[in-house]
């Protein structure tokens, strides 16, 4: 009885969820967890924020010298290439040259995954449509009345919502659904890294400190057993 | 009292060492027998000490302002050398303390340690969570994101509550208009110095007043009544090594619970690190939804319960509230006085004893799941009949312990 009573506090405990799961006009948003031990991944991902996200968004927490040694960037390419501009050190903040507070009122997006969610901006990334209403041209079904414009439009392609509110492709982008999809993964990947890019080390060295306690917890059993 | 060793009996000439490590360590005795609901005092111990380095860690890389403050967790999470591993360690230490203290108060309750002569022990307690949770909130403020913002400001509107002298008191509080940069460095200071330096004092009354009237068990049995010829008590062990070599094991399993959060979920799904609080705070922008850390949240849903006020007496709902949130934690101060039983165990209890420990340990959880969801009237309907549940055992501890039937106490562990 004594047990079944921990055990129903415990599960009690864990059946706790943060707020609501609603994600914007979606029941739910599409389930998404990211990884950062893909460093192709990042890569790609830091690929496609330079080329979409880079004119608008700053990264005004992350310094080009750690995302050089996390993700692994040559020196030449981090500088001639991804820095571009002589007169920013590798010891910079990642904004491309943008003020702290961005005229059209494009957040940073350093911690966005960590506040919104990985899955919340995979979600949205891929929940653009058409719609003449809006001065952008397009609306989303996670964040409606959103002030960014379908930049990715080029990659995905259009799309419209059909009478259902259900999203329907009008024409095709650059990339098949399938390859979108993943690009958007690997985005969400590398903005997750940049939310924090201490996980790679702390989710790869865990185990390592678990495991010594593990050790330490039987080595101090046997010794309390001497002792009982 | 002399010791072989010279050195040492020429330091205990001058410093009781020698006699205080006997009578605190190697000879202080305790029961022999208890259960795992004894290990949180130790676990408790290395949680504080946990909480004390990682902070002062912290404190050296944290800028107290409004300015600098969010930008410098920032600093610490990716330029400090394992600071990240500081910084989460101090997050999930709070979570910890919090959790490790409800048990250990827990344990209180039910095995009536804080019967005569123990009242001074379960009073110094008392005066820990109160502090601990003062800690707990004015560390919250710190990172400067929207949470810690905005729940301040719930917080903090509670003192405008109160009639005729709320509003200058809050504005003497926050030591400004609104919660501003004079507001966090003062609750820095608050944080860093003057509830720690509280603490620890209280730490050693509790400690030493424990030491004096002897631990308890979970039988309720005196174990000073019989002793052996030595003075050791028949059913007592010295606390070391018996006890401290017990709770090592203990210390072990924690820190694996412990450490595979703080590598694996650092925010606990949001409920020790709250989402919005990783970003700025901004007076212009409220929050959805405030919800408090899981550990106030308990606290946090009976302060919401209270819907109305007393408008004859000029008292709002909020106001109430406020009266019956400070109440729900006042009343745990009295409970030595409140319990009129001849057992202090629950196992030889009465039957209304035990219902009353479920009644209040249900009510408790309830109202922590609900505190940290948005209000609607079913859930503030069921929070506030959870709120009656949370006092009415403690309201009416003193009839049912007097006259309900308890079993025969055992002379022997």
């Amino acid at each position: 009885m004594k047990k079944l009573i921990f055990l129903a506090f415990f599960i009690s405990f864990f059946g706790y969820s943060a707020g609501e799961n609603k994600c914007g006009e979606l029941e739910k948003c599409f389930s998404f967890d990211s990884s950062v031990h893909d460093r192709d991944s990042l890569q790609r991902g830091l690929g496609i924020y330079k080329n979409y996200c880079s004119s608008c968004h700053t990264l005004r927490y992350l310094r080009w010298n750690r995302l050089q040694r996390d993700l692994d960037i040559p020196e030449t390419v981090l500088i001639d290439d991804l820095i571009s501009n002589e007169n920013i050190k590798t010891s910079d903040f990642v904004t491309f040259g943008l003020p702290e507070i961005s005229p059209i009122g494009a957040p940073d997006l350093t911690l966005r995954t960590r506040v919104r969610g990985d899955d919340w901006i995979y979600t949205y990334l891929q929940t653009f449509y058409q719609d003449t209403s809006q001065a952008t041209g397009s609306n989303n079904l996670v964040y409606p009345g959103t002030a960014m414009a379908h930049v990715l439009i080029g990659l995905q392609g259009t799309q419209e919502l059909d009478s259902n509110g259900k999203l329907i492709q009008l024409s095709k982008g650059a990339l098949d659904p399938e390859e979108f999809d993943s690009a958007m993964r690997d985005l969400v990947n590398f903005l997750a890294y940049a939310s924090e890019p201490a996980r790679i080390e702390r989710e790869r060295n865990g185990i390592y400190v678990i495991l010594f306690f593990v050790v330490f917890t039987a080595v101090m059993w046997l010794l309390y057993r001497e002792y009982k | 009292m002399a010791s072989k060793n010279s050195l040492m009996s020429w330091i205990d000439r001058r410093l009781p060492v020698t006699e205080n490590l006997e009578r605190h360590l190697t000879k202080h005795p305790v029961p022999s027998k208890v259960n795992f609901f004894y290990l949180f005092g130790a676990l408790l111990m290395v949680v504080f000490m946990i909480q004390v380095i990682t902070g002062i860690w912290l404190m050296m890389f944290y800028t107290n302002t409004e300015e600098g403050a969010f930008a410098s967790v920032e600093y610490i999470m990716r330029d400090v050398e394992y600071g990240w591993l500081m910084r989460y360690m101090h997050s999930t230490g709070a979570s910890a303390f919090f959790f490790l203290m409800y048990f250990h108060m827990f344990r209180g309750l039910l095995y009536g340690s804080y019967q005569k002569p123990k009242e001074l022990v379960w009073l110094f307690g008392c005066f820990l969570l109160f502090l601990l949770m003062a800690e707990g909130f004015l560390g919250y403020v710190l990172p400067w994101g929207q949470m810690s913002y905005w729940a301040a400001n719930v917080i903090l509107s509670l003192f405008g509550a109160i009639p005729f002298i709320g509003e200058s008191l809050q504005v003497w509080i926050q030591g400004d208009y609104v919660l501003s940069g004079a507001t966090l460095s003062r609750f820095f200071a608050l944080h860093v110095v003057v509830v720690p330096l509280l603490m620890i004092a209280l730490v050693v009354f509790h400690i030493f007043a424990l030491h004096e009237v002897g631990a308890g068990n979970p039988e309720g049995v005196d174990i000073e009544k019989y002793r052996d010829k030595t003075g050791m008590p028949l059913d007592g062990k010295p606390f070391h090594p018996y006890k401290t070599f017990g709770a090592l094991p203990a210390i072990g399993v924690f820190f694996i619970v412990f450490f595979a959060i703080v590598y694996y979920a650092p925010t606990g799904g949001g409920y020790f690190i709250e989402k919005p609080n990783f970003e700025e705070a901004n007076f212009l922008k409220t929050p959805e939804h405030i919800a408090p850390v899981w550990y106030y949240a308990p606290f946090y849903s009976i302060l919401r319960a209270v819907t109305f006020g007393i408008p004859f007496l000029g008292i709002t709902s909020k106001f109430l509230g406020f009266i019956i949130f400070a109440a729900s934690i006042a009343i745990l101060f009295i409970v030595p006085w409140l319990d009129r039983s001849k057992v202090q165990s629950i196992r030889y209890k009465g039957i209304f004893s035990k219902i009353a420990m479920i009644m209040f340990a249900t009510s408790f959880i309830t109202l922590g799941y609900l505190g940290t969801k948005p209000v609607n009237e079913i859930r503030t309907l069921i929070a506030q009949i959870c709120t009656i549940f949370y006092f009415l055992p403690f309201i009416l501890m003193p009839i049912y312990t007097k006259y309900e039937k308890t079993l025969e106490v055992p002379d022997r562990l």
